[in-house]
């Protein structure tokens, strides 16, 4: 108990630091850095570059986007927290009393790995409502279109409807192909990451859907603006003890919450303790939002990463689509009937 | 203090279960799993796929007569169950199983498994452990 309140005593100094230098800009974050650098020089590689390397987790509760009901909190009381995260620990055990959401759920949740509430009512630093800002007529169009092919959203979640008639009507999760477009935000489970570098690169490994992220620091220009990628075109360079990596070129068949292959995603790591990362994205996209948006998490390590080969066994997939027949086959068998009345 | 604290925690308890939406797995199991096919399989485990995106453990399922029926069992993702500390050899061929669960859309002999009991009664895939927290050190999972 000791040491969930220090630890949200810690994230609630570390979060109003991160805050100060989001507003007070650039200064500020020469002062964070300067204030860091005598701690930060702890953490260094053989070859002098900031060592953040090893396994971590950004899994948490705490929402992207701060619920409405908390206005313009931006911290949770203690015993919000406590309460929180026993419903957290009582939801491994619950079974809901409604089928439709028992099934949704996957299972009961006991292998479920979401992380505990970090004392913030959203991820989202910036802007100060933690929302995210208002999408242009563009990006609401996209992110609708996003929302349908995912299926209706029922009380219960997304109802896991959508089209089944083929693999392609299914999202890219489904299908192996990637776990989430960047920048990636804590989920149910596998939030794990693996950092390693070497002089001049740094590699991110997802554990979900098992891919790498290669990221040059040398300063090279971005790819073709006609090659696009799944998880884009990565750039880095260390401004102090913070790696910054810089993404472009993405596709226009992923979407971070409605976003555009245009988005511009800057991503920022800095150790800050032996057992924490803080790590912050900007995204912006002016096809897609007025403005852009800052979201700030702590990464803790976590024990080895076991690889997550998602086409090893795809049995899902199959099912999903055995499933839609035998909808066909049921609105077929209602049509008959209605016909010969 | 005491009536305002309880207040507290009703209000946000409430508004956890009015909003908590369930963060999804894999892939929807509402697309694949009939929330009206409730399912209960007493049977005895033939083999277990170790595999990802999801395990699926087989089971012969004998009727009144003794005839056998294999059901496939889809179960949690190896990694997480591996730092809960199960793993490929948890459930040995042979092993007497309850498994509680939802049927396949499609009316095949499958189904997610959600409760899984051994025969001595303990729970396979229930039960928090320690914090509940994965790979904190504190919990063996077991």
């Amino acid at each position: 108990m000791h040491r969930r309140l220090l630890g949200f005593a810690v994230v609630l100094v570390a979060v109003v630091s991160l805050m100060t230098a989001e507003a007070s800009g650039q200064a500020a974050s020469a002062a964070t850095s300067k204030a860091n650098a005598p701690s930060a020089a702890r953490w260094r590689t053989p070859w002098g570059d900031p060592d953040l390397q090893g396994s971590w987790s950004n899994a948490t509760t705490t929402p992207l986007q701060r619920p409405a009901r908390y206005g313009d909190r931006k911290f949770l009381t203690p015993e919000e927290v406590k309460e929180i995260d026993r419903q957290t620990d009582i939801g491994t055990d619950q079974r809901p009393a409604n089928a439709v959401r028992d099934v949704a759920d996957a299972y009961n949740r006991f292998w479920w790995d979401r992380g505990y509430s970090d004392g913030r009512t959203s991820l989202i630093v910036d802007p100060e409502n933690g929302r995210i800002p208002a999408m242009t007529a563009e990006g609401q169009k996209r992110l609708a279109a996003l929302r349908a092919f995912e299926g209706q959203t029922t009380e219960f979640g997304t109802d896991g409807g959508g089209k089944a008639d083929s693999w392609e009507d299914r999202s890219l999760y489904e299908r192996c192909i990637i776990r989430a477009p960047l920048p990636r935000v804590s989920t149910g489970y596998d939030n794990n990451y693996q950092i390693v570098q070497s002089p001049g690169y740094v590699a991110i490994l997802q554990e979900q859907m098992h891919e790498t992220r290669i990221v040059p620091l040398d300063a090279r220009p971005h790819l073709d603006g006609s090659v696009r990628q799944w998880l884009g075109d990565s750039r880095g360079h260390w401004e102090g003890s913070t790696l910054v990596v810089e993404t472009t070129n993405f596709t226009d068949q992923a979407s971070f919450e409605g976003s555009s292959q245009n988005m511009r995603l800057v991503e920022r790591w800095t150790r800050v303790a032996d057992d924490r990362i803080d790590y912050q994205f900007t995204v912006e996209d002016p096809s897609t939002w007025t403005r852009p948006w800052t979201a700030a998490v702590a990464w803790h390590p976590v024990g080895p990463l076991f690889e997550y080969a998602c086409h090893e066994g795809n049995y899902g997939l199959y099912g999903i689509l055995e499933g839609g027949r035998q909808k066909d086959k049921e609105a077929a068998e209602a049509t008959r009937k209605e016909s010969s009345k | 203090m005491r009536t305002k604290f309880t207040l507290i925690v009703a209000g946000v308890t409430l508004l956890l279960l009015a909003t908590a939406a369930p963060v999804l797995a894999h892939h929807s199991f509402a697309a694949e799993f009939d929330a009206n096919k409730p399912v209960k399989l007493r049977g005895t485990v033939t083999r277990v796929e170790w595999i990802n995106p999801h395990t699926w453990i087989h089971i012969d399922v004998k009727d009144a007569n003794g005839t056998a029926t294999e059901w496939m069992i889809e179960g949690g993702t190896p990694n997480t169950l591996l730092r809960r500390g199960i793993d490929r050899n948890s459930l040995p061929a042979g092993t007497e199983v309850v498994v509680d669960g939802y049927r396949a859309k499609s009316g095949l002999n499958r189904a997610n498994g959600r409760d899984l009991t051994l025969a001595d009664g303990r729970k396979l895939f229930m039960g928090s452990s320690g914090t509940g927290a994965p790979s904190d050190g504190s919990d063996s999972g077991k």
